[in-house]
This record gives structure tokens, C-alpha cells and sequence, in this order.
């Protein structure tokens, strides 16, 4: 056995794999299975690799247990003992479920994070294809100074991500079906149980409270749907139910928000109604009655009902943007909390003049009032895409100057006498003429233009990325320096065999594929300036070092 | 632009104007110069607000002594104080046109609850309690108390105003409701007396029907304004139930027992007065020998506005004998109140006339019909005599005596109406004396009898000859306006099948039917997932809608709902519905989109906008009649029958439809607006129902989206809303429903606006 100190917390006999008997090990930090008779293992998965697990229907035939990998491979484990087998497979479930959650919390949070930079950057993974996975630098050195802002807990420019809000109708899509004897099942995924959390923070207190100590995940999850507080319609009957204690919360909870009253004066149906009726006047209108007693046990389920989509849709609602702005929470609460209805006067007036010039606006009848924007129209537009010229120092020529010289010029004209003998021949001015027109020799475009012609899109293609990938050495080469310490000097020397190997590995091929094509141009001789540049600069400070050290 | 109205010139603030406010203003003027009343209908979001503005100020301005003063009635708070807004608007466009400063005076007057700034009485939730609060600081004797005993608490800002606010007039100005709070900080006086002061030499005042139409405040506010005023109500097309809720009174049991209470207060008060000031009660007596004379004279010299709860004759009239001293009249008060009480304890319903009534009572007890009518007088001397400082406490004996007026005074317009209990809960006791009045015009009455002109606008007033009938009343114009669109850009369709062919209605025999409830929850399912952003949806009852909910829930639709869209359901408790309502928008604003299920008739229906992308769609699940089995109901249809000819199905109708009108109305607020109109309802396709929809949602029904099944709808929704989404910009509409100057000044347009006026 590789390793003694493993403590093995479960082992299950006759658990074939790939068709092949064996035995399953669950280990404090991994599952392993080894096929029967030989002491190594030949699958291992570390817990923090695996995605999920899942298993085959109570009544199929074969009772199976599959792995699901982050990486999206799978290991299907057959349990096939004939007597225990649902037993241990069962075993095997709990214990797992018990033990992956652990594991994923620390170890997922980073792997996801890789994961989901590299999907959202395409340059970012080209990267990593070319430097990592051809094995120029490990993921460790890859990864070491990009994950440093995740790490430290400031938001990485990528992480501001949206957030994606919960589905209205998470809970509907929890559909229970018959098991066919008399119950129903429940089949919820990771998503639910986030959304259930994150609409109603009570039911993920209960949560954290019971489970596992008081429950294990599935006797909590019955208990959820069975209660009271999933069903609100039904009449409650047993206090004992643990989330009677949720439903007083969530009445709060909607009592408080109530009471906070609402922010925009007009939709506040409590100042509506500037006098109303005194108590005894007018046509009652179905009078309220004082005492809930003589109101049906229907009617008041169907008001709870009612209560229940409102306070749920409130809650979804609140879910959705719970993150997204935490200051103008702040803020409401710091004007309810002083509760001095002075203090809300002084917030108050802006909002309702804002929306009661809303309300008044009549956007048609207004001329349009955006400022007239002028189309750019312009006569030489790459001045325009250049951008400004220095300033060259050149006389300008005032008004009268310009008077003077045209004056000048048409006394020099009258003066004009051709000097014939110092004329060009016709056929010679023809062919100047010709090489100067558009399509002569002389304005033929600029080479530099055809070389996006000349080299065909792939290869561009493969320098682009080459150009990323040195840079990116490059900039871990150079970020060394100055070196002081120990671990910079290691690293620095890394690098710099890094950056050979790269020139080996990978600009050479290139260079030799360029040739081959017969490209005429030196694509790469920038490349390799910068690496001499690098190298120069690294043997600079080498022979200092060994100075210093001699 | 400045315009040019038959010889007026009219300033309006804005470059470009709706031919339909042309020719509303038009109408205006008309109404105006012949001093007379006016009915008029224009689609909301036309700008109605700012016509009407411009053109009475600018009536006012040319003619400073035909029209001094402009009342403007709304109905919430927050319309009131957009009106006040738009107002400003046009004042500062004045200004800047004419160059002189503004000598315009308007402000906005509501309620203490809305302008209060004392720190302590402002900090209180109910209208109610602020009332009742500032009246112990502020009320006459408690004030007259504090020279005495200089400890007693006291309102600085009322202090201030009383000593210094009166001499000088407020500057000219406009005053929304925050204004003044401002105003009356800055100076240290108290904006809601401030306010209420100035109303009588305001040029503009702004306010809630209830200080016209509520004779008891009316009494308080607005007894002397001015008659040359042109009165506005605003959004009234709800304005006869206005009227008969200020002048009905509902007795429980609990109200009489409160009301023993007051009577026994009342009494301990009077004992001890006695022994300490006699005189003060000597003195009582001598001013009601003398009568009422002094308010008499006021109004017979037309100095105040007519209080219909105070009718002529008690004015005319000294204190009957047998109530002038406050023993004898307390003594009274528990007799009518024993009276009260043995009338409660009935078994089964009894209806009966108020002249019934009062034979009754002079069997029974032997009260007379003339010590009645003054009781609400005779209460009213004897509190102030006994210098109660909470009124608020009193306002169960104060009820009493308002009905025993009332029932005295009027022997047409009103029924008296006993249950036992509710009818949906018949073994609880319950009882209720219900006094209802019947008839509108009775409250409305003095303010078209005093004032020269009153214009009813709203945006849905149709049929519009119903509205002098029940207020009774003769308008010198009515007219109605459409909507003039450079694209059409509401979409009315009538749902009246499922995909399976059954008729959907809610009436009373299918309302129950499941078939009828899946279709109607399909119809929503379907437009969730075609219609972007926001769908309302009302429902013809709140008892109704949860059942719907209800079932909806059991058959899993709701779920499905949820998928495409978040679901907000208003309830019966005002502040979860407000937080319901912010929710929703913003569940809109965020894109997430989201169904408001709400109920006509309620408060959402009546007060809340649906603007834009708040609401693309308005479904109407059944024809919102009102609830035909009460018995106030049945009297009052029996009385529209007897006195206006009004049969008592197209009363129904009329008001089923007005309310449908309102709800679908919600979503369409301007030009630029659009939205579904969905009636689901077969009955709607029937001539009856859709005659009295408003000319501007008629027009846009045509035959074949009369009887649509549900996918059908669908398909013309999909197809509307893809039309709609395409980008439509100020040059659209130019020349069609949008004219420059130039463009209303061609002879041709101003044929076609004439037209447009004459065609109701």
C-alpha cells in the first residue's frame, strides 16, 4: 500500500469496476478502488477532484454509484454483492456525501475560479495551451502571480461578473412524483437548494443548525416538505416542526418591511386618500370584520396563500439584487432605523418631486431637448483618424501676405518667359507624368501594407499567439529583476531556461515553417531581439554576480 | 406657443400641442363664458390638467372680475399634487413669456396629517390622531386656559401664525404641499391654518372633493369662498359616490355604546360646570333664544356656501324650548339613544322611509321631529360651551346627532336599513342601522347652486348624459374627446371563449366553474410569456380573486406563471399592498417583469398609474359589477327608477363599465404609451356594454376582436406588441396628433378640430 498513514473510513468487497472485481476504499482525503488480489490501487480520486456523485434508480437491477469528475470523466462503480449490495452502496452514498462537501468548499473555490478565467478569456487559455500545457512553465508558475488578486480577496477585474438572479419558479420546478407505493419523491439539485437559501435565509439557518448534528441532509430535506412552512395553505398542527420557527421569521420579516413603508410617494396607498371618511360615514363597504374568528378556515388559507406569493416573490426579488447594491441598502436602513419620521422628511422630498415630474412629463409635446449633435463631416478624415500633428513651427501668413504674393505671383506670370532650352523632351515628360499618376511606378502602395497579403492568416495567427506567449515569459522574466532576494535569483535563472526552451521549442519550429514557405520577411526578428535583449540582461547580471561572490 | 382661443389668448407651456386640447379648451371657454356647467370626457394622458389650466388662468387674467377664483378638486394626494406641478409649469412659462413677475397666488390645501410641522403631532400615523392632537393644542379655550396656567403645552407654530400670519398676506406664488411645510418652517407659522387662511384670497386653490362635497368640512373650509369661482372636479367620474358616502352614517352597536359613553361624560361635565361657572351655561342659553340669526344672515347676504346637513329653515329658527338647557338636552340625547338602542335589537330585516322613521319615534318615545333637526346644532353650541378638548373623543355622540338631522330634515333621498347580522354569517349578531343616502345631488347641490361655473372631467365620464341626471344638474356643454393617434397604440380585445370553446364569464352561475377558471388562468399564462415587463390584472371582487388564486394554485397554473414572470397579489391591508405595488415596480424596472393581481374597485384601481413598461397589459377577468344582493344597493337602484328613470340594469351596467374603463384605463397614460386591453368576458361583446365604454376605447374595437378565444388573442397581442416595439418618434405623430403653431393654425386642421367637438 502506498500509504499507511491513510486512515480508511469505509471498505466495501465486491464493488467491480470496468467489469473487474474489487474492493472500494474511502480514505480520509480520497475514494480508491483495487481490483481483487493485487495491493495497488488502480483508481484514486482525491475528494476535492470529485464533482459529484450519483446513483442508479432504487429499481433497476444493478445498483451502481458514479463519480463525476471535475474534469468530466466519470467512474462507474458497480456494487455486486448480492445480499448487501444496496446496504453498501448506501453506506458508501452517505459517507460520501458526508465527506464531499468538506472538501469542496476549499478546494472547488479555487479550481472553479481557474476554470472560469480561463473560459472567459480565450487569450488568457491560449496561454495557458501554449506555455502549460506544451510544458514551458508549470500551472503553479502559471497561475502563481495571476491568482494572487483572487486570493487576496480583493475582486479580480474579471469577477465582476453579473449576478445571476433565482428563477420566480425554482420551487415549482421541484416536481414531486409518485414512488409508486404510496409517497412522493423530491428530486433536488445543487441549484434548488441554492436558490432555497437564498430566497429564504431562515431555511438555510435551520440548516446549518441541524444538519448533520440533529439530521443528515435527507431527513431535513422531508422534514422541508413535509412542514407547514413548504405547504403555508395547509392548516398548521404540530408546533414541533422545526420550521414553524422560519414562518414567524418570514412574518416578520414581511411585517418589517411593510412597516418600513415604501420609498415612492406615489404608490403609497396609505397617503392616497387625503380625508378619509370618519369612522360611521358612508356606504360600508363590506365591513372588516373585528375578529378573524368568523372567517372561514378556507378564507384564511387562501389569504395565506396569498401572503405566501407576495412574500415569495418579494424575496426572490430582494435574492436578485441582495448583492448587487449594498449601499442603497445602507441607506434605507439608515434613515429607517432612526425611525423619526422628521429625519425621513428631510429624504423624502427629492424622490417625490423626481417622480412627480415624472408623472406631469409629457416628452412628446416638449421639443426634443437633447442637444443638437452635428454630423461629423470630414474632409480629410486621416488627419481625423491621426489625431493632432505637433505643432510645426511655420510662419502663418496673415491676409495681407497672401494679397501680396498673389499679387507678386501674377506680376511674375505676366513676367514669365519660358528658357526653351533647358526644357525636357515630350516623350521624357510624358513618362514622368505616367510614373507619377495613380498605377505608375512611383505610387506603388508602401511594402509595408502588403505584408498583411503576403503572410497568409494562419501564420498570423501563430505569431500572434507567439507574441503573447514571450510576452508573457517576458513579463515574468523581467519582473525578477531587480533580484535581492534568494528566490528571485532561483527564479530568474528559471526563467531565463524557460525562455530558452521557448525559443527551442517553439519560435524555432516557427521560424523553420516560416522559411519553408519561402517568406521573405523577418517576422520573428523582433522576437528574437527581445530575447537577446533578455539574455544580454540576465548575463550582465550573472557576471556581476560572480563578481560580487569572487 | 401662445394660442389664440376664440379671441382669448392663451398661453400653454409647451411647443407643440394635441388638436384634442384645442378643441377641449375650446369647450372650456364656451363653458366659461356662458357661466354655466360643464361635462366633459378626454382620455387620460391627453394632458388634460394643462389645458384646463391654461386656459381658466388665462381667462382669469383677462377677465379678473368674471372669474376670480379657480377651485380645483382632485382626488388623492398625490394628483393634487401633480396639478400643482403642472401649475408651476405654467406659471414660470408666464413668466418667462410675459416677463413680469408672477402676481398668481395657488396653493394646495389637504389634510393636518399632510402638512403638520410640529415634531410631535406630525410624527403620528392617522389623520385621525393628528386632527385630534392639534385640535387639544390649538382649539380656542384650551388657549384661553393657558393664560392661566401658562404650563399647559402649546403649538408654537399656531401661536406664531395667530399673532403675526393673518396680517400679512401670503406672497404670490405656487405652493404644493412641501412649499408650504417650508414656508411655515422658515417663518415658524403653522402651514395647515396658514393654508386655509389663504384659500380665501388665493387665485388657485387645489384640494380634495371632500372639502366641497363633505358637509362637514365643507362647512369648516370652504363655507366662504367666493362665488364668482369656477369650480373643477377632476377624475370624476366616481364623484356620485362621493357624494352619498359624505352624507350616509352607518350605527353599530359598538357606536351607541361608545355614544353612552359620550353621554355620561357629557353629563359629569355639565354637573360640574355647574357648580363652578354657571354663567357660562346662562350665557348658552341666551344665544340660542337668540337663535341662529347670525348664520342666517350670512347666508341669505350669500356669504357662505349652503350647508346641506343645516338646511334653511333650522336657520330661521330658534333652539326648540325643550333642548335649550344642556340638561334637558342631554336627557334627550339618552333618550334617542335608548331609542336607537332597542331598534338595534331586532331579529330580521327592516327597511323604512325617514318619515316612518320619525312617526315611530314620536310613538315610541315621543321625540319630535323638530328638536331633531337642531341636535347636530345643539351638540355642536354644547361642546364648544363646555370646552371639550378632545373632539375626536366625541365623534360617536357627534354621529348621532348628525343622523338625527339628517333623518329629520330629509324626507326624500335617504332609506333607513336595519340587518341583524351579515348576511354571509347569519348566526353572529351583528346589527347595523344603515342611513343611506340615495340620491347624490343632495351633497352636490349647494356647490352648483353657488358657484358659476362647475366643469366634471375625467377621462372616462361615458355615457356622459348619465352624470346631470343623478347629480341633477343642467350643463350648458358636453362633450366628449377621442384620443387622436398617429398610430394606434391601445389594443382592446374582448377574450370571450378558452381554446376549448367555453364561455368565459363571471357571472354567477359559471363563477364556480372550473373549466371557466382554467381558461381564465390559460388567458394569463399565455400573455405572460408574450407580453414584456409589467401585466395587470383585475379581478371583479377581492372574494373572487382568492378564490381564483386559490384554485389556480391547486391546478399548479400559478407555478407555471412564476416561470415567466413574478406574481404580486393586492390584499385587503393597504401598506402590504403598497409594499406589494413598490415591489412590482420594481420588478418591472429591473426586467425581471411581473403580474400584479389587483381587484376593481380597490384601491389600486383607483389611484395607482401603470405608466409604460409598469403596465403593457390590463386584463379584466369578468365584468366588475357591483355586489347586487345588498340591500342599500337594491334601494338606491329603486330609487334611481322612481326619481330619474334610470332602470336599474343600466345603472348596473353603466357602473360595471365605468369601473371596467378605469382599470384598463390604468395602462395607457399618453401618446407615447401603449398597451393590451384584455376584457375577458363574452358579455362584453354585447352592444349594451360595449356602448358604454369611453368613444376613445370604443373606436379601437373592432368586429373581429369581439369574440376572441384565447390563442387568437395571443396571436393579435404578439402582433400588436411587435408593432408597437418598433422605435416611434416626435415626427410620427407631427400633423396627425401632435401640431406646431403653424400646423393648428391651418384652415384645414381647425375644420377638422370643430368637427372633432361636435360630434357628441
Amino acid at each position: 500500500m502506498a500509504s499507511l498513514s491513510e486512515e480508511v473510513l469505509l471498505v466495501v468487497k465486491k464493488v467491480r469496476q470496468r467489469k473487474q472485481d474489487g474492493t472500494l476504499y474511502l480514505m480520509a482525503e480520497r475514494i480508491a478502488w483495487g481490483p481483487e488480489g493485487k495491493d495497488r490501487f488502480t483508481v484514486s480520486h482525491l475528494y476535492s477532484d470529485i464533482r459529484c456523485q450519483k446513483i442508479s434508480p432504487d429499481g433497476k437491477a444493478k445498483i451502481q454509484l458514479q463519480l463525476v469528475l471535475h474534469t468530466g470523466d466519470s467512474t462507474t462503480f458497480h456494487f455486486a454483492n448480492e445480499s448487501t449490495a444496496l446496504k453498501d452502496r448506501d453506506a458508501a452514498k452517505e459517507l460520501l456525501q458526508q465527506l464531499l462537501p468538506k472538501f469542496k468548499k476549499k478546494a472547488n473555490k479555487e479550481l472553479e475560479e481557474k476554470n472560469r478565467m480561463l473560459q472567459e478569456d480565450p487569450v488568457l487559455f491560449q496561454l495557458y495551451k501554449d506555455l502549460v500545457v506544451s510544458q514551458v512553465i508549470s500551472a503553479e508558475e502559471f497561475w502563481a502571480n495571476r491568482l494572487g488578486g483572487v486570493n487576496n480577496g480583493e475582486p479580480a477585474p474579471y469577477n465582476n461578473k453579473q449576478e445571476v438572479g433565482i428563477s420566480g419558479a425554482f420551487l415549482a420546478d421541484i416536481r414531486p412524483q409518485t414512488d409508486g407505493c404510496n409517497g412522493l419523491r423530491y428530486n433536488l439539485t445543487a441549484d434548488i437548494i441554492e436558490s432555497i437559501f437564498r430566497t429564504y435565509p431562515a431555511v438555510k439557518q435551520k440548516y446549518s443548525e441541524n444538519v448533520p448534528h440533529n439530521l443528515t441532509e435527507k431527513e431535513f430535506w422531508t422534514r422541508f416538505f413535509q412542514s407547514h412552512y413548504f405547504h403555508r395553505d395547509r392548516i398548521n398542527t404540530g408546533s414541533q416542526d422545526i420550521f414553524s420557527e422560519c414562518a414567524k421569521q418570514d412574518e416578520k420579516g414581511l411585517k418589517s418591511l411593510v412597516t418600513q413603508g415604501v420609498k415612492n410617494p406615489l404608490v403609497d396607498l396609505l397617503s392616497l386618500e387625503d380625508k378619509t371618511l370618519d369612522e360611521g360615514y358612508g356606504i360600508s363597504k363590506a365591513l372588516p370584520s373585528t375578529s378573524n374568528a368568523n372567517k372561514s378556515v378556507k378564507e384564511s388559507s387562501n389569504s395565506a396563500i396569498i401572503k405566501r406569493f407576495n412574500h415569495h416573490s418579494a424575496m426572490v426579488l430582494a435574492a436578485g439584487s441582495r448583492k448587487g447594491d449594498p449601499p442603497t441598502d445602507q441607506a434605507s436602513e439608515t434613515s429607517s432605523t432612526d425611525g423619526n419620521s422628521r429625519d425621513s422628511d428631510f429624504f423624502q422630498p427629492p424622490l417625490k418631486k423626481v417622480k412627480l415630474q415624472e408623472a406631469i412629463e409629457y416628452e412628446d409635446l416638449q421639443r426634443e431637448n437633447t442637444p443638437k449633435t452635428v454630423a461629423l463631416n470630414l474632409k480629410k478624415s486621416d488627419r481625423y483618424a491621426h489625431g493632432p500633428v505637433p505643432l510645426q513651427s511655420q510662419q502663418y501668413t496673415t491676409s495681407q501676405d497672401i494679397i501680396n504674393s498673389v499679387s507678386y505671383i501674377q506680376q511674375e506670370m505676366t513676367n514669365y518667359k519660358p528658357n526653351l532650352t533647358r526644357v525636357l523632351s515630350s516623350t521624357t515628360a510624358t513618362s514622368a507624368i505616367a510614373a507619377l499618376s495613380p498605377g505608375g511606378v512611383l505610387m506603388q502602395p508602401v511594402g509595408q501594407q502588403s505584408i498583411n497579403q503576403m503572410v497568409p492568416t494562419d501564420i498570423q495567427g501563430e505569431l500572434k499567439h507567439l507574441y503573447i506567449a514571450a510576452g508573457e515569459l517576458l513579463r515574468h522574466f523581467w519582473s525578477c529583476f531587480p533580484v535581492n532576494t534568494p528566490f528571485l535569483e532561483e527564479k530568474v535563472t528559471k526563467m531565463k531556461t524557460n525562455l530558452e526552451r521557448f525559443q527551442m521549442t517553439k519560435l524555432r519550429p516557427f521560424q523553420e515553417k516560416v522559411q519553408r514557405q519561402y517568406l521573405s520577411t523577418n517576422l520573428t526578428g523582433h522576437l528574437e531581439d527581445m530575447f537577446q535583449k533578455a539574455y544580454s540582461k540576465f548575463h550582465i547580471w550573472q557576471t556581476r554576480r560572480m563578481m560580487r561572490k569572487t | 406657443m401662445k394660442l389664440n382661443i376664440e379671441g382669448l389668448l392663451v398661453y400653454f407651456p409647451y411647443d407643440y400641442i394635441y388638436p384634442e386640447q384645442y378643441s377641449y379648451m375650446l369647450e372650456l371657454k364656451r363653458t366659461l363664458d356662458a357661466k354655466g356647467h360643464g361635462v366633459l370626457e378626454m382620455p387620460s394622458g391627453t394632458g388634460k390638467t394643462i389645458s384646463l389650466l391654461s386656459l381658466i388662468v388665462a381667462y382669469q387674467r383677462a377677465f379678473p372680475l368674471d372669474v376670480t377664483k379657480l377651485i380645483y378638486c382632485s382626488r388623492t394626494v398625490p394628483e393634487i399634487e401633480k396639478v400643482v406641478e403642472e401649475l408651476r409649469k405654467l406659471m414660470e412659462f408666464y413668466a418667462k413669456e410675459t416677463g413680469e413677475a408672477n402676481n398668481f397666488l395657488a396653493l394646495s390645501l389637504s389634510s393636518r396629517k399632510n402638512l403638520c410641522i410640529h415634531p410631535e403631532v406630525s410624527s403620528l400615523r392617522f389623520g385621525k390622531e393628528v386632527d385630534g392632537k392639534c385640535h387639544s393644542l390649538t382649539a380656542s379655550y384650551i388657549r384661553a386656559q393657558r393664560h392661566s396656567n401658562p404650563n399647559l403645552p402649546v403649538c408654537r407654530f399656531y401661536e406664531e401664525f395667530d399673532a403675526v400670519g393673518r396680517q400679512v398676506p401670503l406672497p404670490a406664488g405656487i405652493y404644493n404641499l412641501d412649499d408650504l411645510k417650508d414656508f411655515g418652517r422658515r417663518k415658524g407659522w403653522c402651514p395647515y391654518y396658514l393654508a386655509r387662511y389663504a384659500i380665501l384670497h388665493a387665485n388657485i386653490v387645489v384640494y380634495s372633493y371632500h372639502y366641497l362635497l363633505d358637509p362637514k368640512i365643507a362647512d369648516l373650509v370652504s363655507k366662504e369662498l367666493a362665488k364668482k369661482s369656477v369650480v373643477v372636479f377632476d377624475e370624476a367620474h366616481n364623484i356620485d359616490n362621493v357624494c352619498i358616502d359624505s352624507m350616509s352614517v352607518n350605527i353599530t352597536r359598538r357606536t351607541l355604546d361608545r355614544c353612552q359613553n359620550n353621554v355620561d361624560t357629557l353629563q359629569n361635565t355639565i354637573h360640574k360646570i355647574k357648580e363652578t361657572d354657571a354663567a357660562k351655561l346662562r350665557e348658552e342659553y341666551r344665544r340660542l333664544v337668540e337663535g341662529l340669526k347670525e348664520a342666517n344672515v350670512a347666508r341669505e347676504t350669500d356669504i357662505y356656501l349652503a350647508n346641506p346637513v343645516l338646511p334653511d329653515e333650522v336657520l330661521q329658527e330658534a333652539v326648540p324650548g325643550s333642548i335649550r338647557t344642556a340638561e334637558h338636552f342631554v336627557g334627550f340625547l339618552r333618550r334617542f339613544l335608548e331609542y336607537l338602542k332597542a331598534r338595534l335589537r331586532v331579529q330580521h330585516v327592516v327597511q323604512e322611509s325617514a318619515p316612518q322613521f320619525l312617526k315611530d319615534i314620536f310613538d315610541k318615545v315621543c321625540i319630535d321631529r323638530k328638536p331633531l333637526r337642531f341636535c347636530a346644532e345643539r351638540l355642536q353650541s354644547l361642546l364648544r360651551t363646555l370646552e371639550i378638548a378632545d373632539i375626536a373623543d366625541f365623534s360617536a355622540v357627534t354621529l348621532i346627532s348628525n343622523f338625527a338631522t339628517l333623518v329629520s330634515t330629509y324626507s326624500k333621498g335617504f332609506t333607513i336599513i336595519i340587518e341583524p347580522f351579515e348576511d354571509r354569517t347569519p348566526t353572529i349578531a351583528n346589527p347595523v342601522l344603515h342611513f343611506s343616502c340615495m340620491d347624490p345631488s343632495i351633497a352636490i347641490k349647494p356647490v352648483f347652486q353657488r358657484f358659476q361655473s362647475v366643469v366634471i372631467t375625467s377621462g372616462t365620464l361615458s355615457p356622459l348624459d348619465i352624470y346631470p341626471r343623478i347629480l341633477d344638474f343642467r350643463p350648458v356643454t358636453m362633450a366628449s374627446f377621442t384620443m387622436t393617434l398617429a398610430r394606434t397604440c391601445l389594443c382592446p380585445l374582448i377574450v370571450g371563449r378558452g381554446n376549448d370553446q367555453v364561455a368565459l364569464s363571471s357571472k354567477f352561475e359559471t363563477r364556480e366553474d372550473f373549466a371557466v377558471i382554467r381558461n381564465y388562468g390559460n388567458l394569463l399564462l399565455e400573455m405572460s410569456a408574450v407580453v414584456p415587463d409589467g401585466i395587470v390584472a383585475f379581478f371583479t371582487s377581492y372574494v373572487y380573486m382568492e378564490n381564483i388564486v386559490a384554485s389556480w394554485y391547486e391546478q399548479g397554473i400559478l407555478e407555471n406563471i412564476q416561470k415567466n414572470k413574478l406574481i404580486f397579489i393586492e390584499t385587503q391591508d393597504a401598506a402590504e399592498t403598497s409594499m406589494a405595488l413598490e415591489k412590482y415596480q420594481e420588478a418591472c424596472e429591473n426586467g425581471r417583469g411581473a403580474i400584479l393581481l389587483s381587484v376593481a374597485r380597490g384601491k389600486v384601481s383607483e389611484g395607482i398609474d401603470f405608466v409604460h413598461h409598469f403596465g403593457r397589459a390590463v386584463i379584466m377577468f369578468g365584468v366588475p359589477y357591483v355586489y347586487t344582493q345588498s340591500r342599500i344597493l337594491k334601494a338606491r337602484l329603486e330609487y334611481l327608477r322612481d326619481q330619474f328613470q334610470i332602470r336599474e340594469n343600466d345603472f348596473l351596467t353603466f357602473d360595471a363599465m365605468r369601473h371596467a374603463a378605469q382599470c384598463v384605463g390604468r395602462a395607457i397614460r399618453g401618446k407615447t404609451d401603449y398597451g393590451l386591453m384584455i376584457f375577458a368576458d363574452k358579455r362584453y361583446a354585447r352592444s349594451d356594454k360595449r356602448g358604454k365604454l369611453p368613444r376613445w376605447i370604443q373606436e379601437h374595437i373592432n368586429d373581429g376582436s369581439l369574440n376572441l378565444t384565447v390563442d387568437e388573442a395571443v396571436q393579435l397581442s404578439k402582433h400588436f406588441l411587435r408593432q408597437m416595439a418598433q422605435p416611434f418618434r416626435q415626427e410620427d405623430q407631427l400633423g396627425l396628433s401632435l401640431l406646431t403653431l403653424e400646423q393648428l393654425q391651418s384652415e384645414e386642421m381647425l375644420q377638422k378640430i370643430s368637427q372633432m367637438a361636435h360630434q357628441t
